[in-house]
């Protein structure tokens, strides 16, 4: 046993979501966040941390490398001084969607209030009717531009339900793979990389390749195969051989703990 | 010859006293709630608002809007949707004008180019052109790629908060004009800016770059004027207001209850006849906390 075991142990899974991210952005990639995303606002700032001297931050549209900060602590909120005291430019030079060309370098993510087996998103609202919703959404912020051109992006869930994973989307505001089909955005001219992982409180799930139908990667630590199938509203792909999501090493919670949650959000969540 | 260059340095009561119901107004980033809440005060009504967050939240709260143009009407971390919104949304007593931040600009970018429409690529394969019928799926002529062809939005006024301006509608950003001012500006009919100071013609001439809008129609002088929202180079956002709020509305929107939204509104919005009355009901205390560092 090593020294990092009880502190390993005793993580969040919301602590273990943005280490998994983290890993899984790399050096040289801009990093785009969007509002009320915590889990993706802490895994930029660690990979930055860690493993990204290159890497640039943009929040909302405001342009940053901040790897020499002692601390890169989660905002309050968007677009006051706290957060663009250290904006190198802003994004696009201001015009936020003028330079989408290059947006294949760009990483982003993605909440919902629906997700299907093909990674469509719905932050729209639940209900037949869109005059008369039964759960009226926020609407779809600058998702359905994002995610049409990033090189790829991560859909990020706070629970996940049956309500939540659903055969199919009622109001659909961002295009992951469409109906299926490994062709399926580039038959729609959807630049983009599409959704790379769907990351929630029980698991890591990907898409397979040639059908992009969700699949199961890995189950957190204390999950079952039976809790995610019955908390899932459709069929998973699930392979043989299921690994537990790999626990972050005391070196990453140490860095997420003291240099970026650093009130303890993530712990909270 | 004789006569002065025309000041266009107004009061905010006779800045909206141009705006009637049933117009289409655009609501800025950082917030120009000195305006916003004199939109409040009149008892306007049927108003189309381009807006998001909080700031559109109030002014459905207030019964002001009939239609919204809004890309999120969230409330950040902890509101995942503004209550207010919700609730006339869910209940269709607003319409509201599906879109992302993509297509709104593009809207606007096509009104301020003199253009029916602009195509957009985001939202194509979505249900956006479904629950909006005014966003047509097209085919374009060069290369035969399907777009979203998305009409030009036309707003009868701007409305918008910057850090400065002279009194001839010389307007400059803190930092630059944040992402959505200028789409909103060039898109409208008329734009009034409300400032955190007044400064001289020449120390505009001392840097015309900075100048982000030439030609305001109207300049209104609003220290602490986004309040409760933040404003680069001033002060941050007063997020215990704003959580007075929520509170209030939510209670409103959930339960019926609408006795403390009422005193808020009342409070904060109807009553206060100037700026100046405004400012000392929030107190120099209060306001001095929200320091940026």
């Amino acid at each position: 046993m090593s020294i990092d075991q009880p502190l390993a142990a005793d993580c969040s899974i919301a602590e273990l979501l943005a280490c998994f991210l983290a890993r899984d952005l790399n050096d040289g990639e801009e990093l785009q966040v969007g509002v009320a995303l915590p889990i993706p606002e802490a895994a930029v700032r660690l990979a930055h941390l860690m493993h990204g001297p290159n890497m640039e931050l943009i929040f909302l549209g405001a342009r940053m490398n901040v790897h020499h900060l002692d601390q890169i602590p989660m905002p309050a909120f968007g677009w006051d001084n706290r957060v663009v005291r250290w904006t190198e430019s802003f994004s696009d030079r201001g015009h936020r969607f003028d330079q989408v060309k290059d947006w294949h370098r760009r990483v982003f993510f993605v909440g919902g209030l629906q997700v299907d087996p093909y990674g469509n998103t719905n932050l729209i609202g639940v209900g037949a009717d869109h005059k008369r919703l039964k759960f009226r959404g926020p609407g779809s912020v600058g998702t359905p531009t994002l995610t049409t051109h990033v090189g790829r992006y991560y859909i990020v869930l706070n629970s996940h339900t049956p309500r939540l994973c659903v055969p199919r989307c009622d109001f659909v505001s961002t295009v992951g793979w469409g109906q299926g089909g490994a062709d399926a955005r580039r038959k729609l001219g959807l630049p983009g990389g599409g959704p790379k992982y769907v990351v929630t409180p029980l698991c890591i799930m990907d898409f397979t390749d040639e059908e992009k139908r969700m699949r199961l990667k890995s189950l957190h630590p204390g999950v079952t195969i039976e809790q995610v199938i019955a908390q899932t509203g459709f069929e998973l792909v699930i392979p043989p051989g299921i690994p537990v999501t790999s626990a972050p090493g005391t070196d990453e919670l140490l860095v997420l703990r003291t240099r970026v949650d650093v009130t303890g959000a993530l712990r909270r969540l | 010859m004789n006569g002065a260059r025309e000041s266009r340095l107004i009061d905010e009561a006779l800045a909206v006293a141009g705006l009637a119901s049933g117009m289409m107004i655009a609501i800025g980033e950082p917030t120009p709630m000195a305006l916003v809440r004199h939109l409040v005060r009149r008892g306007l009504r049927d108003l189309t608002v381009i807006g998001s967050g909080l700031a559109l939240d109030v002014l459905i709260a207030a019964g002001c809007v009939r239609k919204t143009i809004s890309y999120y009407a969230g409330g950040g971390v902890g509101v995942p949707v503004a209550p207010s919104f919700r609730r006339a949304a869910e209940r269709g007593e607003i319409d509201v004008w599906e879109c992302e931040e993509g297509i709104l600009t593009s809207g606007l970018e096509a009104a301020g180019k003199g253009l029916p429409f602009l195509p957009w690529r985001g939202g194509v394969g979505t249900s956006l052109p479904e629950v909006n019928p005014d966003l047509k799926v097209m085919t374009d002529p060069i290369n035969g790629e399907t777009l979203i062809a998305v009409p030009a939005i036309r707003p009868d006024v701007a409305l918008l908060h910057a850090a400065q301006a002279d009194v001839y509608g010389n307007v400059q950003h803190h930092g630059g004009p944040g992402w959505i001012d200028l789409f909103l500006q060039r898109a409208a009919t008329r734009c009034i800016v409300q400032v955190e100071r007044i400064v001289s013609n020449e120390a505009i001439r001392a840097n015309p770059w900075a100048t982000t809008i030439g030609r305001a129609d109207a300049i209104v002088r609003a220290p602490w004027g986004a309040h409760p929202w933040y404003s680069r180079g001033g002060y941050v956002q007063d997020s215990p207001f704003l959580a007075d709020y929520v509170t209030a509305a939510t209670a409103a929107a959930d339960r019926g209850e609408r006795a403390a939204l009422e005193r808020w509104l009342n409070h904060w919005c109807r009553e206060p006849v100037t700026h100046a009355d405004y400012l000392e009901r929030v107190s120099l205390k209060r306001l001095l906390a929200l320091h940026e560092y």
